[in-house]
């Protein structure tokens, strides 16, 4: 029934277009691309810096490295972020969310400053310093991987929120007292009735959470806090930023993947709110 | 809130620790200070005590106003000034912009759903949000820079020659791409917001029995309806200050503005770890300076909710 | 004063959503005289919200009136523009709404709602606005008005923020007011005493009331003649005391027997089935697939409003053979 005002929602449809299509490129792109991911072949095809053409659809780094071959090899890179990022910080905030929302006393309340606290903090620069730090002196090897960690550890407070806040609403709600009035235990009711009925925002929210932490990646690789040897748009971005004068095409291009993949999901996104949420009957 | 704050610092403190102490980043070859300056530094930061120990030293030497002494050997408080100053001219008035003009916009699109304009400002407000303002700002500064000629496009301040031929206009000059890239990304956020809360608060009763009690149209869309929308906006104000904070160093980074945002991305980059610590603490306080404004303007607007 | 105080014909008001067009009143009759009390009675979804917003035109997007003619005191309605409604709105008709928690704004004092709109239409200062909204208070019988007019609606019981709802629609002293089921959301004992503020009030001022509700027994208390609604059509139209005793529509009968009654024992008879889709209604008569009475003509025809009597008019295809039973007490 949702899905059927889902699919009136012109909106959420072209989102959902979209990241269908950003999802056929990052599987089936890279194999279908000229040049292998952070591959300087063009240098010595002499092809450097030059501008788009028909060899090079996106035109071609300083460095040589083919635009258009590295956006699409990127295309899976940044995805893996988002999709994952979200993920964790779904669970995590889910579980945190319900136990807080749940139960009361010293638990809940420590639980809800430590989600306050990680909510209000200007989280971008810790995530930074985090990344700098541990992947400088730490955990060299992990890649994006470690982007993806420190975005979950840093991103789980805002679903928390609302978790909480649904579980704290639906607690006392009639179908619940039902439920306990027949002997249920609590870990039961979490799971069996209140969590099913949460569903709905929290799909809303990880939509658009894929779309935050994807431009949040981008930011953190083009500040050069990323993984110099994995493809992302925000390497990519950091790359061309200090030729921008010259080879204004590595700023153009990756930017609007960015722009474009942001855009669907973001739409989506808006579309799921629009279909689940119970508005008016006329 | 000092919970909050505790929280931030424990945080930055340990993983910055983690980074090694100064001494043996600086004995890494990453800077070249002289051996009186490393002298000072090790007793400073009294690095023959346990960490937890160096943790609380910090923390007093924080409440007395002293954020330490960078790798550079210069401490770490003289230089936060001017940055500050620096950072919060772009984005107090990227905020006042957005909220001037963001408002209005919303509400009209709010009343005028479903038409062709309501479209547009939708969509243009969805592609705001959509992209990273860093990136804009690359775009703009191609397009009116590079391209045109017509403003510049790195720092606050021109170091030979002021634009427009005045050190009066010189710094306007430099501000107009930064705060246009700032104002449209928040811009597209408090549209959107005021939009979809006015629609909610349109629907409301007393809407209706407002109209039904003859009140003009205006009245009832700014006395009644603005007023009932706008609380919520507040509060996503409040934190939109501090993301857009938070997301100073990219946009700085791209115009080479020398706010907070730029200066923690050079020092984290470098690992001077003191000076990433002094940042992150006054940015913080900032951003908890703006909730705590937030709270109370809501208070004032909204008579259910008691401050605490 | 000549003719009726209120004239509805024919009104037709559709809302355009994205689902289809809602043909929410689809003809709908109404006349009233000045100074009655009449009564509008369906179930819910039946319109009769509707039809109070288009007298007063405030129908809310994306709702529309397409068609029909309001005629208020001889004057056409549909015909004029903005400025001239909302002149009418206060000092010539107002509604109570359902809800008081939801229809008085949550931000703003009693006061101010009040003086809002008595600086408007009656060009008051402020103080004396304030007054007259003292007065008002009083007059629907809130205990300690001084207190109660500086208080925001969350402060307030149910009962005493629709009486504020009913004084605020009074403020201006209205000709007509529309009672949109004023008394549903509040406690059963509240419930009565509005009931009595209505009646009492409309004695006193000499309003036209019309009430709307779903609730046979309010029917009876407190109007001289009922218009019965279903799917945005008029299916009866009788005098009260006339309606009870001899119902003329299948549907009356139905809504009748689905009164609890205190002197008779019997099972309730509840009405089988759910008020129709208001973007495909049923062909023919509009309430057949409820009917136990139907026959093949009522789901090819639609039935006329057909004159039973003086003052009684019903839609069905056999008013006149069907054996109706009404309610004795």
């Amino acid at each position: 029934m949702a899905w059927r005002r889902f699919r009136r929602n012109k909106s959420g449809l072209i989102g959902s277009a979209i990241v269908i299509f950003f999802i056929l490129v990052a599987l089936v792109g890279p194999y279908l691309v000229a040049y292998p991911p952070r591959s300087y072949q063009s240098l010595y095809e002499g092809d450097a810096g030059d501008p788009p053409s028909f060899k090079h659809p996106f035109g071609v780094e300083i460095s040589g490295i083919d635009v258009f071959s590295e956006t699409v090899d990127s295309t899976r890179n940044d995805l893996y972020v988002g999709l994952t990022a979200t993920l964790i910080t779904t669970l995590i905030g889910v579980a945190i969310g319900a136990v807080a929302g749940y139960f009361k006393g010293a638990v809940s309340d420590i639980l809800l400053g430590v989600t306050q606290m990680f909510f209000v903090v200007p989280v971008l620069l810790l995530i930074l310093l985090f990344a700098r730090v541990f992947s400088v002196l730490v955990f060299k090897g992990l890649g994006l991987t470690l982007i993806v960690l420190i975005l979950s550890f840093f991103g789980w407070s805002g679903i928390a929120f609302i978790v909480r806040g649904e579980t704290l609403r639906l607690k006392e709600t009639e179908f619940v007292q039902a439920a306990r009035s027949l002997g249920a235990r609590p870990i039961r009711l979490l799971f069996r009735h209140i969590v099913p009925n949460i569903l709905s925002p929290v799909i809303v929210i990880a939509t658009l959470d894929i779309a935050g932490f994807i431009l949040t990646e981008v930011v953190v690789s083009f500040l050069g806090f990323g993984d110099p040897n994995t493809s992302t748009w925000g390497l990519l971005l950091n790359e061309g930023f200090p030729y921008v004068r010259t080879t204004w095409w590595v700023a153009l291009f990756p930017g609007l993947a960015v722009v474009f993949c942001v855009l669907g999901f973001n739409l989506m996104g808006d579309g799921l709110s629009d279909a689940l949420n119970p508005r008016l009957r006329e | 809130m000092i919970p909050v704050f505790l929280g931030v610092a424990i945080l930055t403190f340990f993983v910055g620790n983690a980074a090694g102490n100064p001494i043996d980043l600086i004995r890494a070859g990453l800077r070249n200070p002289s051996p009186a300056v490393l002298k000072a530094l090790q007793s400073y930061y009294h690095l023959d005590q346990p960490v937890w120990m160096r943790f609380l030293y910090w923390l007093w030497d924080l409440n007395h106003g002293n954020l330490g002494v960078s790798i550079s050997g210069r401490p770490v408080l003289s230089q936060i000034g001017p940055w500050t100053f620096t950072t919060l001219e772009l984005q107090i008035l990227s905020l006042v912009l957005a909220v001037a003009i963001g408002i209005p916009i919303g509400v009209f699109s709010a009343k005028h759903q479903y038409s062709k304009v309501d479209y547009t400002i939708t969509t243009v407000a969805i592609f705001g949000y959509s992209m990273p303002t860093f990136w804009l700002g690359i775009m703009l500064i191609i397009v009116f820079s590079f391209y045109l000629g017509w403003l510049p496009s790195n720092g606050a301040v021109s170091v030979s020659y002021p634009w427009w031929g005045s050190w009066v206009l010189d710094p306007i000059a430099h501000l107009i791409l930064p705060t246009a890239v700032l104002t449209y990304v928040s811009l597209a956020t408090i549209v959107r917001l005021v939009r979809a809360n006015m629609l909610e608060v349109l629907r409301q009763d007393y809407i209706l029995a407002a109209r039904a009690s003859g009140l003009s149209e205006r009245t009832v869309t700014y006395r009644y309806a603005l007023r009932n929308a706008i609380s919520p906006v507040v509060t996503i104000i409040g934190l939109g200050f501090g993301a857009a904070l938070a997301g100073a160093p990219a946009l700085e980074t791209t115009f080479s503005w020398p706010g907070l945002g730029y200066a923690f991305t050079q020092a984290a980059l470098a690992l001077d770890i003191p000076l990433v610590q002094g940042i992150t603490i006054v940015i913080t306080v900032m951003v908890l300076v703006a909730n705590l404004v937030t709270d109370l303007v809501y208070a004032v607007l909204d008579p259910r909710v008691t401050v605490q | 004063m000549d003719g009726k105080l209120l004239e509805i014909l024919n009104l037709r008001t559709y809302f355009f959503t994205e689902a289809g067009v809602v043909k929410a009143l689809d003809g709908v009759l109404l006349e009233i005289d000045k100074g009655e009390s009449v009564g509008l009675v369906g179930e819910s979804g039946s319109g009769k919200s509707v039809t109070a917003q288009s007298v007063l035109r405030i129908v809310p997007r994306p709702g529309r009136i397409v068609g029909g003619s309001v005629k208020f005191e001889g004057e056409e309605l549909l015909t004029k523009n903005e400025d001239e409604m909302r002149k009418l709105r206060g000092p010539k008709m107002a509604i109570v709404f359902q809800d008081p928690t939801t229809s008085l704004n949550p931000l703003y004092t009693v006061e101010k709602q009040l003086t809002d709109i008595l600086m408007l239409h009656r060009d008051l200062s402020r103080e004396d606005a304030s007054k007259q909204a003292l007065h008002l208070l009083d007059r629907v019988g809130i205990q300690d008005p001084e207190r109660r007019l500086k208080a925001y609606p969350h402060e307030l019981s149910g009962g005493m923020k629709q009486r504020i709802a009913i004084a605020r629609a009074l403020s201006c002293d209205p000709v007509l007011l529309f009672a949109d089921e004023p008394t549903t959301n509040l406690d059963v004992t509240i419930q009565a005493q509005v009931l009595e503020l209505l009646k009492q009030l409309q004695k006193e001022l000499n309003m036209t009331m019309v009430m709307i509700t779903h609730d046979m027994g309010i029917i009876a208390d407190m109007t001289e003649r009922v218009t019965v609604l279903y799917a945005g059509k008029v299916m009866e139209v009788a005098a009260t005391p006339t309606l009870f005793k001899s119902p003329k529509h299948p549907y009356t009968e139905a809504l009748l027997k689905a009164i609890p009654s205190v002197k008779q024992t019997r099972t309730l008879e509840v009405i089988p089935g759910n008020i129709p889709n208001l973007i495909e209604p049923p062909t023919g008569c509009v309430f057949h697939p409820r009917c136990k009475y139907a026959k093949d003509v009522c789901v090819k025809k639609e039935p006329e409003l057909e004159k039973v009597t003086v003052g009684h008019f019903a839609a069905c295809h056999f008013w006149r053979e069907l054996e109706l039973e009404g309610k004795r007490d």
